[in-house]
């Protein structure tokens, strides 16, 4: 049995179920009908050209509940372990309360899953959820939200600091079979509030595992949010992530992805300015070895004036991997004194390997700044020369040089034990 | 800003000069496309056999073709039965001298600016003028014949160089590459012919000057240019066309071909009539651009002014396929009212130490919507590859829009690719700047567009250096406040 077929199979098993009185189950069966009428996007889809989800949609996956005794050892030796953190673990896709752990103790801030945490606090959760991610021609929305398993749920009320950074581990387990996970995540984010939220991917098991996910994030008036989505998954492991943020006035969002493992990763990350003076900070480092996939896709929509936002992927490529890069800038009609700095910048380590990248403008307001600009190259060759004629050997001066390369979005990371990973990652990879 | 609009609304865009039409008596085909249409072209260009079966493998394919819907920019559905194919001022005899052209037509030239009698030398350019669909008269042939050069119409050089025409007609753009393309085969007219031989840099600037009259025609036309090893050509076009309220769509296929050493120029001041200020009327000027450096160290330069037409929708491109061969692509695209253009290049490095380089400047104005849209790819085999792109917007007046969307694909580690893009407005700080220095506003407009966009007007030979810089003020006349 396809994907599609298990899917097809999956929701209907679900609607026997469910209530269809329940306003999030209606919501459901029309993204249902969404997905249905879209199906998996071909690369004859424009914001599909390079991605080809083929080898995903044929093969067989499975959603589980079933919980691996062995997780509870990969999660301690998980790297997301060892930071002093609120951490809402998932395996496939589902909440395991015995491997979370709460440091909060201010209890007006919600942190929890959204299966349980949903029934508690319905009018918020009914207020935000599938307000930002857009289902309407978005194929991959459109299953998360029909099929979603869990995922987190974060309220953090106005005026509120949440005092640990809130770790999201999600691990998927295909020892067993090949998994599907569709975690789906909520972030609400009150006035003069603010979070630090790591979003992160790890992977066990043999067989094939694909992730499906969603997170919304809203931010209120003032609100300050570090956002950062690691993954790292192993073995063969498909993603597909959609992020959307939606920024109100005055809001500051500093988000950081690293992309350092997977077999075929895909982010769409969207930003909504929604008010004036809002600073949306978006930088991305992705590292690929032997034949992975990487597409980013990004989209920063300038709705209103006197918005800035400053975006830089980076990439380094070994092997046969490839890249992709799609950034969108968006200013809308009247969005004046609007100042946006996109730059994708890619070093190919390998005859190989291959970028594919597309920064794009799009501009509907005079009085604006923008720029952006692409390179695709090798190391330059004069630092290397400097570095050797001073007695450095090749492949330390190449590292060092790659190492600097990566530094520059290394240093937008506030956390120290991330930096740690990356560091390593890139000690192990290069 | 009460101000700002005033100054908009007092000047809002000079009329169109060459909006004017000329009453010949013309040839046409019956309105619409089907195969007997074809047939009917062919004959009346009392075609060989092979040109025709060529034609119609082209009209099957158009057949199977669905209208392409990828691009920024909207326009009605063209109703291809609803145009007429072929136009030609109706011949009496065979025409030896200019004397013999039609003294209307000889008129209408005359009052472009186009000089089609041989005398005046000053101008040093060689002309072939096509008038709606067909070629009218080239000046300076004799001239060029004594260094081997061929400059003649398309139709002729279907008859009198039968082995260059089968050769590389369709080499470059063959008939199943787009829609339009597919359509020009199957339909074209007319157009140049330029064989520059071994060795020879040709004499003088070429250039083809395109005018649409009649009614509810459309322009097919077709250049096609092979320069021999080491030979160089600069070649230049022009176009204008009478103001009607319909579109009317010209859809032409320029194939460049270089073989070693070679060296083409082409440039382009294209100003068809481009609508009124509400968007009524103007040309849809859908044109498929390509040149291939065949030959190691051939060199292919496009360079381009486009200010006219209601859609422009065009990418000049390069395929760099020679070793150490140089595509190159200079672009300054403004648009006004209600035009819309989608226009870039494509760079596809085949060959070893290619390089590239393409300026775009992209001025929208009014309610318009400027596109650069360009495809950077280089191949496996490509090594050492190079490409520098710059693409710069500048926006006048806040309801029009400025989009970038460059495609790069790299798939070789040596190549060195740059892009770089920025938007911009034209600073109230230079405009004041200008004004306390006894410079008006339009004067100093012009003079900031003309800055802009420098670095490509210097491209341009220099006849059409000048007349660019002054179409440019042209059209942007009172769109800035």
């Amino acid at each position: 049995m396809n994907l599609q077929e298990k899917i097809n199979q999956d929701f209907s098993q679900y609607k026997t179920q469910a209530n269809s009185s329940d306003a999030f189950v209606q919501l459901r069966e029309q993204a249902f009908t969404e997905f249905e009428k879209l199906g998996f996007p071909s690369t004859k889809h424009e914001e599909w050209k390079y991605t080809n989800l083929k080898p995903i949609a044929e093969q067989s996956f499975q959603a589980t509940c079933e919980i691996n005794p062995a997780v509870h050892a990969f999660v301690k030796q998980s790297i997301f372990s060892t930071i002093q953190a609120n951490r809402l673990v998932f395996v496939n896709g589902s909440f395991v309360q015995e491997l979370s752990t709460m440091l909060e103790t201010n209890t007006e801030i919600i942190i929890g899953s959204l299966a349980t945490e949903r029934h508690k606090h319905k009018t918020i959760f009914e207020a935000h959820f599938g307000k930002y991610a857009q289902v309407e021609g978005q194929a991959l929305n459109a299953l998360n939200t029909a099929l979603l398993s869990d995922g987190a749920f974060v309220v953090v009320p106005d005026g509120k600091t949440v005092s640990h950074p809130i770790v999201i581990l999600n691990i998927t387990d295909s020892s067993a079979i090949n998994v599907l996970a569709q975690p789906r995540n909520l972030v609400v984010i009150g006035k003069s509030a603010s979070v630090t939220i790591i979003e992160a991917y790890e992977a066990m098991g043999t067989n094939a595992a694909f992730t499906n996910g969603v997170t919304e994030v809203y931010a209120a008036e003032n609100a300050h949010v570090e956002h950062y989505k690691i993954q790292q998954q192993a073995g063969e492991s498909y993603q597909n992530n959609f992020t959307q943020i939606f920024q109100e006035a005055n809001t500051n969002i500093n988000h950081v992805t690293l992309t350092l493992d997977g077999t075929m990763v895909r982010n769409n990350l969207h930003f909504y300015m929604n008010g004036e003076n809002c600073n949306s900070l978006l930088y991305g480092l992705y590292i690929t070895d032997s034949k992975d996939f990487v597409d980013n896709h990004t989209r920063v929509d300038h709705a209103k004036p006197n918005c800035f936002s400053d975006e830089k992927y980076k990439g380094i490529l070994k092997d046969q991997s490839t890249a992709v890069f799609n950034g969108k800038i968006m200013v809308h009609l009247d969005a004046q004194k609007t100042n946006a700095y996109q730059r994708n910048q890619n070093i190919l380590l390998s005859d190989d390997a291959t970028v594919n990248t597309k920064p794009q403008l799009e501009i509907f307001a005079d009085d604006v700044k923008c720029t952006h600009g692409a390179t695709i190259g090798q190391l330059d060759e004069e630092p290397m020369f400097y570095l050797r004629s001073r007695g450095i050997p090749e492949d330390v001066a190449r590292k060092l040089l790659l190492n600097a390369f990566a530094d520059d979005i290394a240093e937008k990371i506030n956390i120290p034990e991330l930096v740690t990973l990356l560091e390593q990652q890139i000690e192990h990879k290069l | 800003m009460a101000e700002e609009v005033d100054i908009i609304d007092q000047v809002v865009g000079q009329e169109y000069k060459y909006g004017f039409t000329t009453n010949i008596e013309m040839d046409t085909a019956p309105m619409g496309l089907t195969e007997d249409t074809i047939r009917f072209i062919s004959a009346k260009k009392n075609e060989p056999e092979w040109m025709l079966e060529y034609r119609l493998k082209a009209y099957k394919y158009w057949l199977t073709l669905p209208d392409p819907n990828w691009q920024n920019f909207h326009y009605p559905p063209i109703n291809y039965q609803d145009i007429i194919f072929y136009a030609a001022p109706k011949e009496k005899i065979k025409l030896d001298s200019l004397d013999q052209v039609d003294p209307e037509l000889l008129k209408t030239f005359e009052k472009l600016g186009i000089s089609l009698t041989e005398q005046k030398r000053l101008t040093g350019v060689a002309v072939d003028a096509v008038f709606d669909s067909v070629s009218i008269a080239t000046t300076f042939k004799d001239q060029l014949k004594e260094k081997g050069v061929i400059f003649c119409s398309m139709s002729e050089a279907i008859h009198e160089h039968p082995e260059l025409v089968k050769k590389y007609l369709s080499s470059v753009v063959p008939h199943t590459d787009n829609f339009f393309a597919a359509l020009n085969s199957a339909v074209f007219s007319d157009g140049s012919f330029v064989y520059i031989p071994k060795g020879v840099r040709c004499p003088m600037e070429l250039s083809t000057y395109f005018r649409i009259n009649a009614e509810n025609t459309g322009q097919f036309e077709r250049t096609l240019i092979i320069a021999d090893e080491g030979a160089y050509v600069s070649y230049l076009e022009g176009c204008t066309a009478p103001m009607r309220d319909e579109n009317q769509l010209h859809a032409a296929v320029v194939e460049l071909v270089a073989l070693d050493n070679a060296e083409i120029k082409y440039s382009t001041v294209q100003n068809w009539y481009p609508g009124d200020k509400e968007g009524k009327g103007g040309i849809y000027n859908f044109v498929t651009k390509r040149g291939i450096c065949l030959g190691d160290h051939a060199k292919i330069s496009w360079t381009q002014v486009e200010t006219g037409s209601a859609i422009t929708w065009k990418y000049p491109s390069c395929i760099l396929k020679g070793d150490y061969s140089v595509g190159e692509f200079f672009s300054v695209a403004v648009t006004n009212n209600m035009q819309q253009a989608d226009t870039g290049t494509k760079m596809i490095h085949i060959g070893k130490h290619t390089k590239s380089r393409i300026v775009s400047k992209g001025i929208s104005a009014g309610k318009s919507h400027n596109t650069y849209r360009g495809l950077v790819k280089v191949n496996k085999k490509a090594e050492k590859a190079r490409n520098y792109t710059q693409c710069d917007s500048m926006l006048i007046g806040d309801r029009s829009g400025a989009h970038t969307f460059p495609y790069i694909e790299i798939n070789n580690k040596s190549a060195m690719v740059e892009h770089e893009a920025s938007t911009s407005k034209i600073g109230e700080d230079q405009i004041f700047y200008c004004n306390q220095r006894g410079i008006g506003t339009e004067e100093a407009i012009g003079l900031i567009v003309n800055g802009f966009c420098r670095e490509v007007l210097n491209q341009l030979p220099m006849e059409f250096a000048v007349e660019a810089q002054k179409l440019l003020a042209v059209s942007l006349e009172g769109s800035v406040g």
